[in-house]
């Protein structure tokens, strides 16, 4: 659906991106991982013809008005307009459906209440974020592409946002979504790329591509640190919080007999870092 | 696609609270104005007429609606603009600012037919300001004070009979549009140009003063004085010789209008070519 191949860009300050490739498929959620400044954002302005790159191309197979919809950054909404507004004023722009039922329907479908009259300005962070994917799924792109969508949201929202991404995806849109978090990428997507300093340094199926580096994990439980089962794998423990060692075929093994010995498991989370997929990619 | 583009505009326009402002802003000065005139008007006319009074005999009321309206017709030498520069290069600053353009140009919306429309908004904007100011004037100045002959200093006194008066001030107000659609269209060019809304006002109102300069200079050159464009945007005032050219005023105002066009043209290649971002 969109292939980009070999982008690059360099601004004064040095280069943003360079050799950059990239492919979204539909259904698919792909994930771009990088620390702040690493060239996501140019990336994702480039593929929505925001910014022109100095080299390689972007080729989207898609014969809609809008065949991208995007958030790029913040979103930006007028402030001094509620959210009904601020749709109905983006779908008329576009000749989208914009009569009373069709902007409700768009609220609806991010999960924001269509009574809201107060203007986007008090919205919060979450809201916001809903208002601007509902915006950007206005006349039905083929792709979405969402740069830091989960920033400034409490667990709540995110959580919710990962719901409405995947449901998203069931309706066979392409996702490209962006963060320096990897849990929240690590919960919705399907494919991840790795940026570093503008250049792609991993990628893979997101299973696959952690399962490999994972090796550590946190086991939240009342008084896990006694666990006799989780002795030989002990890396650090706390008050109701284990830190183990161990491969992840090994893990289910592990939960099977922690869960025998009686410990109720409230969490068990992959301990793995940012740096551990900002690896050179085998050539 | 334009139209839709354009409601959009103006609906966004009028929504904004610094529009209101702004008309608010114009309609105060005007009031102020009046109310000065009001209280006390008659004494400075005396104090001006004094020494042609020892000469001359005046018939009539020379404190009137006529006059009124030529005084709020020299808003259009700096405050006027000043207020419609603002507002105009806030059309496009404030869409920087706020992250909106990104928005906006993430939809299927072509670059040339949004900034398009924000030219063609501001000019119905400057228009839409100017005819409440020309309309209000004349309720209020002409309900208060009256019709009578007007009396300008232009050089030298120039009166005119209250029916040509009231023409000539009509006509006034039309080229004086096509002076403040002139400054209007350059503020929309300095907005796209240094995006920041703080930065575009400062240069807006330098441009503005520069063009006031500008018009007193004399450059010595009888082309650059006839063409170069600080010396056009004057032309409404000429409305107000007493031997009237009026096609001296007319190319004037065609070649104003051309400048116009011309920043316009400049700030939409400009939009186009440029990153957004």
């Amino acid at each position: 659906m969109l292939h980009a191949t070999e982008l690059s860009k360099s601004y004064k300050s040095g280069n943003a991106l360079h050799n950059f490739s990239i492919e979204l498929k539909p259904g698919v959620i792909s994930g771009l991982l990088g620390r702040n400044g690493a060239g996501k954002t140019t990336l994702f302005k480039i593929l929505c013809g925001l910014i022109t790159p100095d080299y390689g191309t972007v080729a989207v197979a898609s014969k809609r008005a809008k065949p991208i919809g995007a958030v790029i950054e913040q979103p930006g909404l007028y402030g001094y307009l509620n959210a009904y507004e601020n749709l109905r004023l983006f779908a008329q722009i576009q000749k989208a459906p914009a009569d009373v039922n069709s902007v409700k329907n768009y609220l609806e479908s991010v999960g924001l209440p269509v009574d809201r009259k107060d203007p986007v300005r008090n919205f919060s962070m979450g809201m916001k974020q809903r208002l601007g994917i509902a915006i950007a799924l206005l006349n039905d792109p083929d792709i979405l592409i969402l740069d830091e969508p989960f920033s400034g949201l409490d667990p709540t929202g995110v959580a919710s946002l990962i719901k409405l991404i995947k449901k998203l995806a069931t309706q066979n849109i392409a996702i490209l979504l962006s963060s320096h978090l990897m849990t929240e990428l690590q919960k919705c997507c399907d494919y991840l790329y790795v940026i570093d300093n503008g250049t792609l340094v991993n990628k893979g199926e997101t299973r696959m591509l952690l399962d490999g580096l994972i090796s550590r994990y946190t086991i939240t439980a009342t008084n896990i640190e006694t666990s006799r089962t989780l002795q030989p794998y002990l890396v650090a423990a706390e008050k109701n919080t284990a830190s183990i060692k161990c491969s992840s075929e090994h893990i289910p093994g592990i939960l099977q007999n922690v869960l025998e010995e009686g410990f109720a498991v409230t969490s068990c989370l992959p301990d793995i870092t940012l740096e551990q997929l900002v690896i050179p990619l085998a050539p | 696609m334009m139209i839709p583009l354009l409601k959009a505009e103006l609906f966004k326009l009028f929504r904004e609270s610094k529009t209101w402002y702004a008309i608010g802003a114009v309609l105060l000065i005007e009031g102020i104005i009046l109310t000065a005139a009001y209280y006390q008007g008659a004494t400075i006319l005396e104090l001006l007429l004094d020494n042609l009074r020892q000469s001359f005999y005046f018939e009539g009321n020379l404190l009137n609606g006529n006059l009124l309206l030529y005084i709020i017709l020299n808003s259009l030498w700096f405050n006027l603009p000043l207020i419609l520069m603002i507002v105009s290069s806030a059309l496009i600053t404030e869409e920087y600012k706020n992250g909106t353009l990104k928005t906006l140009m993430l939809q299927a919306v072509s670059k040339g037919q949004l900034i398009t429309a924000k030219y063609i908004t501001s000019f119905i904007f400057t228009a839409l300001i100017l005819a409440l100011l020309m309309l209000t004037t004349f309720i209020l100045a002409y309900s208060i004070f009256g019709s009578g002959d007007l009396v300008v200093y232009l050089g030298t006194l120039n009166f005119f009979p209250a029916d040509e008066a009231f023409k000539r001030i009509c006509f006034a107000f039309a080229s004086g549009l096509l002076s403040m659609l002139f400054f209007t269209t350059v503020s929309l060019t300095l907005g796209i140009l240094l995006k920041e809304p703080a930065k575009t006002w400062i240069a807006s109102a330098f441009f503005l003063i520069l063009c006031s300069l500008l018009l007193k200079a004399d450059f010595g050159l009888p082309t650059v004085e006839r063409f170069f464009f600080p010396k056009l945007t004057n032309a409404w005032q000429h409305f107000f010789d007493y031997e009237l050219d009026i096609n001296s005023i007319l190319i004037d105002n065609l070649l104003l209008a051309g400048y116009t066009v011309f920043f316009a043209v400049v700030g939409i290649y400009l939009f186009t070519k440029r990153d957004i971002g």
